[in-house]
This record gives C-alpha cells, structure tokens and sequence, in this order.
C-alpha cells in the first residue's frame, strides 16, 4: 500500500494519524479507519482511542457527560482550565452565555472594512512581486491582526503574539532544543506566564479605561451574578490566542493549496464571489484542518465491541466524520460548492461547538474574497511539494505566483 | 409546511440563519430563534428545507402540512 491507508493497521486495530504523510493527504486514512477500524487504538496504545465514522464523532461531541472536554485532555504549560473549552456543562454554559453574544456572526458584521482594510495591506506587500509564501505572508499574520484589532492593541504587538503562540503550541520551531519534552515544558510554562502577564496590563487597563474592545465587553460580563474575575478573563485570553490563530491560518493553508492547484474551482470563485461562503464550508468539510479534538472518558462505555474505561483518551477524528459517504454521498471525498447539504463537524458539535466559528468564517470569506479580486490567477507553482502538519493541518510554506498587480492606491 | 426548532439541540452553527436569514434568525447568543412560525411562505420554503437539512445537530424539522 502506498497511500496513507497503511498507517491504519486493521489486524491490530490501531492507528497512527501523527504523520506528515497523513496530514498531506489525510482522505485514504480516513477511509481507511471507518471502514475497517471504527475504533481503533493509537499506536496500539490500550488507553488511546480513534473514532472516526459520522454518527459516533457527531455522539461523542453531543455528549460531554460521557466524552469530556475537562484540563487532563491537554496540557500546554496552562495554570487553570482553559475558558470555557475546558469546563463541561453545567458550569459550561456560564461561559458561553457571557463569550457567546461577543462572538456572534451579527457582531462581526461591522468590522467587515476593517478586516477587508488589513488583508489588503498584507497583499500589498506582495502583490507586486509576483510570488509570496501566503503561509508567512497572509495566513500567519491575518488572524494575528484581526485579534489585536478586535482587543484593540496596537499592530506591532503581531510579532510578539506569533512568537508566543508557536511557543506554546509548537515550541521546538523556535527552540530546537525543545525536541526534548522537558525542555518543551519549561518553554510552554515560560510562555504562558508571559501570556499572563501581558493579558493582566490589558485587563487592568480595560477595566480603568473602558472602551469597545473584546475585554471590555467580557469586563462587564457576570457569571453566577457577578461581574467575570480577573482569573476567568485571562484564562479566556489564552483560549483566544491559543485556540482563534492557527486554527484559521491551517484552514486559509487548506483552502488556498487546493485552490491554487485547481484553477477551474479558483476561477469559480473569481467569476462569482458569492460562491464564496459555500467554498468556505465545503473546503472546510472536505479539508478539515483541525483532523481531531480530543475527549477523556467521563463513564464506562461501550462502541463497537470496545470497552472504554473512565480516564481513557478518545481522538475524536472530525476530519474522518466530514468525509463520511453515509452522511455526506458518493462523492464525500470531492470538493463540490453546490453541496446543498452540507452538515460539517469542521467546528465540533454540541455544547464545546467552536466559540470563534462565526469570527473564523468572517475572516475566511473576507479573505478568499480580496484574494481572488486581487490576484485572480495564483497558483500554487507546479511541482511544489507542500509539507503539511498533523493534527492542525498548517502547511509550512505555501508558495504561489501570479501575475504581478499593483498596490491598491491610497 | 412548518418549521420546528428543537432549542435544546441548537448550539448556535449558524447555519441556518446564513442560508435562510428570512427565516431563521439569531438571539443575543447566536442561537436559532424562527423568524416564520406558521406555515412557511410557498417562495421561501425551499430556501427554509435546505437550512433546515445544513443543521449540524438536526435542531431544525420540516413538518409537512399546516
């Protein structure tokens, strides 16, 4: 076998969804698990388990009394839960009924020129040139821009926000040292005192100073009656810039390679811009960038023959959901804009479903909407091989050439 | 032909209100709230079943009939 089906071992029912080659090309290893291991072990790991067919990802989101989203599923170097991501239901909802009315579609809308406004100076900085990497040059830095602007801090934090967020997610891009997994640790714990120290000026300040940023308003939210600690703003903070960067800059990644290697559904997009948010959904279902979430066991259960034991790990494959043939046809492994249903778990699903998806899908139609008014005829340049990362789909560098365009006119 | 929204399900996708905002709107946290409680205009229905069959967790029902 040389498709990334081999990484699934039927015979003894384990997987190993952590490689590059799977990440490039995560379709045949998806197919592969439903159809011969609808659960399976992580590198035949016991205490680890892969699930991976519609209808069991879509349970397992639904019920978080069963498959929990509480602070042993990961550690990066945070003091408490983070908010509201880590809490499950009931006290779950005390969060979301503060952060959701923040992060709602309908208060996005009026930022529509500010956001259009910072991804066009980020391809006036290229546009010019012909060529660009679109990773370092639009996908890194737009998410990063759009959540200073939300917080209302100035654009030359971006640089720092960037070096923080890869040293907690993925500290050995700046540290080699940080192969070693203690060494990984002091970094991630480093970090995330920074983070709280920066977040804590910003919170004191917004409190002093009210204004109409994201802090603010959350300032004067109130949980159980009274008004949000201090404590519950900066664990909430760390969400933000852990869980709203990379998840957008992998899934503009996804969406702009397949579309620079596919110029009739580019031009689709080019001829008419109003096809613009179905793309977003469907690249996002066929694509899914973030391949998992995970849960923790919360009570003896049982699936497909399996017993899952309290404490045990469940990687909740959404990628391999969102290519299901019993939900989604025939063609589920095929890009279709016309898909008239379209039930994608790309966001999760029940009471964790993502916070920043409204805030995510303004930033991704906003974005593939300049790009493709701007540089309608990029492509990804023939025999560029594309390295993408496991678990959240970023691709390192994207390179892609079109033919040169002027800066907008100021 | 009715629509019937099971709030309890909602988790506030969007979905439905991205599709067919004439009818299906948001509350204050995003959730589903139905815009169109009876029965469904004859132009708008086809638009309200194709929301209704993009809800993520099947909160959303097309009730034939009135």
């Amino acid at each position: 076998m040389t498709t990334t089906a081999r990484f699934v071992r039927p015979e003894e029912r384990s997987a190993n969804p952590y490689d590059d080659e799977v990440a490039a090309d995560p379709i045949p290893f998806y197919d592969a698990l439903r159809d011969h291991t609808p659960i399976a072990s992580m590198l035949a790991l016991p205490h680890t388990h892969l699930i991976s067919r519609y209808e069991d990802v879509k349970f397992a989101l639904q019920h978080p009394e069963i498959f929990s989203s509480d602070i042993s599923a990961v550690d990066i170097g945070q003091d408490r839960p983070l908010l509201p991501l880590q809490v499950d239901p009931p006290d779950h909802v005390k969060y979301r009924r503060v952060m959701d009315p923040q992060m709602s579609a309908r208060h996005f809308a009026p930022l529509e020129d500010e956001v259009r406004g910072l991804v066009n100076d980020l391809v006036d900085r290229f546009s010019e040139r012909g060529t660009c990497d679109v990773h370092a040059e639009l996908t890194v830095p737009l998410p990063c821009a759009v959540f200073l602007q939300l917080c209302n801090l100035p654009q030359d934090s971006l640089d720092q926000m960037l070096a923080w967020k890869d040293d907690i997610i993925r500290p050995q891009l700046r540290h080699p040292d940080a192969h070693d997994p203690e060494v990984a640790g002091q970094i991630r714990r480093r970090t995330a005192l920074a983070i709280y120290a920066f977040f804590g000026e910003v919170i004191a300040d917004r409190r002093a100073q009210p204004g109409d940023d994201l802090f603010s308003r959350f300032a004067n939210g109130e949980i159980d009656g009274e008004r949000m600690t201090d404590e519950q703003m900066l664990d909430m903070g760390f969400l933000f810039l852990l869980g709203g960067l990379d998840t957008v800059t992998s899934t503009l990644d996804c969406s702009i390679a397949y579309l620079g290697r596919n110029p009739d559904r580019r031009d689709q997009l080019v001829a008419d811009p109003s096809r613009v948010p179905a793309a977003v959904e469907e690249l996002l279902r066929v694509h899914t960038p973030v391949m998992q979430v995970l849960r923790v066991v919360k009570q003896p259960y049982e699936m497909h023959g399996v017993s899952l034991e309290p404490g045990d790990s469940v990687m909740v494959m959404i990628g391999a959901a969102d290519t299901d043939p019993t939900e989604f046809g025939e063609t589920a492994g095929e890009v279709d804009f016309d898909r008239p249903v379209n039930r994608h778990l790309a966001f999760g699903g029940g009471p964790h479903r993502c916070l920043g998806s409204h805030l995510a899908r303004f930033e991704l139609v906003i974005a593939l909407e300049e790009l493709h008014r701007r540089l309608p005829d990029y492509r990804v340049p023939p025999g560029a091989e594309l390295r993408y990362s496991p678990g959240i789909r970023e691709i390192a560098e994207l390179p892609l050439e079109f033919t040169p365009r002027p800066r907008r006119s100021s | 032909m009715r629509i019937v929204l099971d709030a309890d399900r909602c988790t506030g996708h969007g979905r439905c209100y991205a599709l067919a905002p004439e009818v299906y709107d948001a509350d204050d946290e995003g959730h589903c709230v139905l815009r169109v409680t009876g029965e469904v205009p004859a132009e708008l229905a086809d638009k309200a079943r194709t929301a209704a069959d993009n809800c993520p967790e099947r909160a959303l029902s097309v009730v034939d009939g009135p």
